[in-house]
């Protein structure tokens, strides 16, 4: 039987009340030395990637985010308890650090969106009929050409964005390579102290580029910043 | 852990948007592209490897789009010259898009995640 693992987290002994994990499964706190771990029973040797089960880990990563600030296993991590055990001792150092980084944070998270035409791009002008060929290639340089400026805009909303949080913002991981429609989504660390001010700030900023679409959710366990799941990859299985 | 004003209780999640639909289209492409490693049976180790091999296909197959484009800008070929790349890259683009729909791949499929360094395309 191997376990299912959530997150690990600190300052917390016991479970308050019954949690129910992926499967259905009843979650446990394991103890390894100074940390505990959110894990369960798992009967097989891989996760059906569903809805029930995604809900399952992200409530269970979350249930203590009220509390404390876990560290997210990524979806899916299945070890023996052995694995566990020695993954965490012999990464203490590395864990503890990445727990003294996101503590007292949560992750909030920007999505940005902006249309092709709302940018105040010109649209593409009609041209007279040309060879297939030729105009396929006229086509892809019209493309390569918006991507490129789309690029642009996205690296100077970034800057602004990453401008206007600093004072509420520890730390930032964005991916400023837009689709046809999103210009940017961001991640954001954010103390808990300073998670409604960070929401006051994007309200201003949000009236103050009304041309950009913007969606704001959280607080989340810092997934973004604290992935364990390469190390847990490469050092255990 | 107690509960103080350094370290307030949260509420749940919220999320915040006036564009709710548009977000849910982006969000469903993402999740259209989630790795589907964690499923593993014949099926889809064949469909993995595909989407592995037809990403790197379609990586250069973008390379080679921009070669072109910049060679048409830099005024080097002819206009039959322009003709024929043109045609043998729509040609290459049919192509894909064939063997795609043959392995029940989308567009947003034909990526890789390389970590820390972002995604392939």
């Amino acid at each position: 039987m191997k376990l299912y693992a959530y997150c690990l987290i600190e300052g917390i002994d016991s479970l308050p009340v019954p949690l129910k994990g992926v499967s259905g499964a009843n979650v446990r706190l394991l103890k390894v030395g100074t940390f505990s771990l959110l894990v369960s029973d798992f009967p097989g040797d891989a996760v059906p990637v569903n809805r029930d089960n995604a809900l399952a880990h992200a409530a269970t990563v979350g249930s203590f985010l009220d509390q404390t600030t876990p560290l997210p296993f990524r979806f899916g991590t299945l070890v023996t308890e052995k694995q566990l055990e020695s993954f965490v001792t012999a990464r203490r150092d590395a864990l503890q650090a990445k727990l003294d980084l996101v503590r007292g944070c949560v992750e909030m998270s920007v999505k940005i969106i902006q249309t092709a035409n709302e940018n105040g791009d010109p649209p593409a002008k009609a041209e007279a009929p040309e060879k297939p060929g030729t105009a396929f290639l006229a086509e892809k340089r019209r493309e390569i050409l918006n991507k490129e400026s789309r690029a642009v805009e996205a690296k100077k909303i970034a800057g602004w964005l990453e401008d206007r949080l600093a004072e509420v913002v520890r730390e930032t991981r964005i991916n400023a390579n837009p689709t046809e429609k999103l210009l940017l989504a961001a991640a954001h660390l954010v103390e808990r102290s300073c998670v409604e001010q960070y929401r006051e700030t994007l309200k201003e900023l949000r009236l103050e580029r009304p041309e950009l679409h913007f969606l704001f959710s959280g607080p989340w366990a810092p997934y973004s910043f604290a992935n364990i799941d390469l190390e847990f990859q490469f050092g255990v299985s | 852990m107690e509960f103080s004003p350094e370290n307030p209780r949260l509420a749940e999640p919220e999320i915040e948007t006036s564009h709710a639909d548009e977000f849910v289209e982006q969000l469903r492409c993402v999740t259209d592209s989630l790795p589907s490693r964690i499923n593993i049976d014949a099926q889809s180790v064949e469909q993995g490897l595909a989407k592995l091999v037809l990403t790197l296909i379609e990586f250069i197959r973008r390379l080679l789009e921009k070669q072109a484009v910049r060679r048409m800008e830099g005024g080097d070929l002819s206009p039959e010259q322009i003709e024929e790349l043109g045609l043998a890259l729509m040609r290459l683009e049919a192509k894909l898009q064939e063997l795609k729909t043959q392995f029940g791949l989308e567009d947003e499929d034909l990526n890789l995640d390389l970590g820390p360094i972002g995604r392939l395309i």
